[in-house]
């Protein structure tokens, strides 16, 4: 899967989990950036995206993740 | 009451109770809440609507997947972390509800498992179903 496909994806999970339609994500996008990126919202990202991407992370492969960008690199070294 | 842990839990893995809702609980809860609605205390006012009587309060019935969760799936290390009901038949006094539980999904990462959830009263019809999202922390 290339970059920008797994971006599409994941912006579209990003819809989905803060209820809003209108959210447009960026690869430098982090919590900082969208008031409802807590700690809960932030489990149910990692759980959409394991669904949609049929992976697992492990919990070290996540505390390092610093934005969005991070994420999708991290998705697509799984996927290989 | 289950001490499940992370380690003990796999997917499919499914726990349930049964639980009698008398006029005890139903009173208590009209209390706790403040829901006294006539729909959920009047015979007359239930039959009327179209029901054999008074109808019980959605969420005393779905209180009982607090149990589900507090106590035994996965018991005492739960933390609650979501829970999406949907309604599907009245709930009435005596009704005798059977609470089942079955693990759908598990999160390693963050310790959460996804529990897919109904509730159905003694003719085996299902009154309500969730999902629900739970934390387990045993350190």
């Amino acid at each position: 899967m290339d970059k920008e496909l797994a971006f599409e994806k994941v912006q579209e999970i990003f819809k989905d989990i803060f209820d809003d339609q209108g959210l447009a994500i960026e690869a430098s996008t982090s919590s900082n950036d969208i008031e409802d990126w807590d700690s809960l919202n932030h489990i149910n990202l990692v759980v959409a995206i394991e669904k949609e991407f049929k992976i697992k992370f492990n919990f070290n492969e996540l505390t390092g993740l610093k934005d969005v960008g991070a994420m999708i690199d991290l998705i697509i070294e799984k996927l290989k | 009451m289950n001490e499940f842990t992370l380690a003990d839990i796999h997917e499919g893995f499914e726990q349930s109770f049964e639980v009698l809702l008398d006029s005890e609980k139903h009173q208590k809860f009209v209390e706790i809440s403040g829901d006294n609605n006539p729909f959920h205390i009047n015979n007359e006012y239930a039959q009327r609507k179209g029901f054999k009587a008074k109808v019980m309060h959605g969420l005393l019935s779905s209180s009982f997947y607090s149990t589900l969760v507090g106590v035994y799936l996965p018991g005492k290390y739960a933390i609650l972390h979501a829970i999406d009901i949907k309604f599907l038949k009245p709930v009435f006094i005596n009704d005798i509800l059977k609470v089942v539980g079955v693990v759908s999904y598990i999160n390693q990462a963050y310790k959460q498992i996804e529990v897919k959830a109904y509730i159905a009263n003694q003719d085996g019809i299902k009154i309500s179903k969730a999902i629900i999202k739970i934390g387990i922390i045993n350190e």
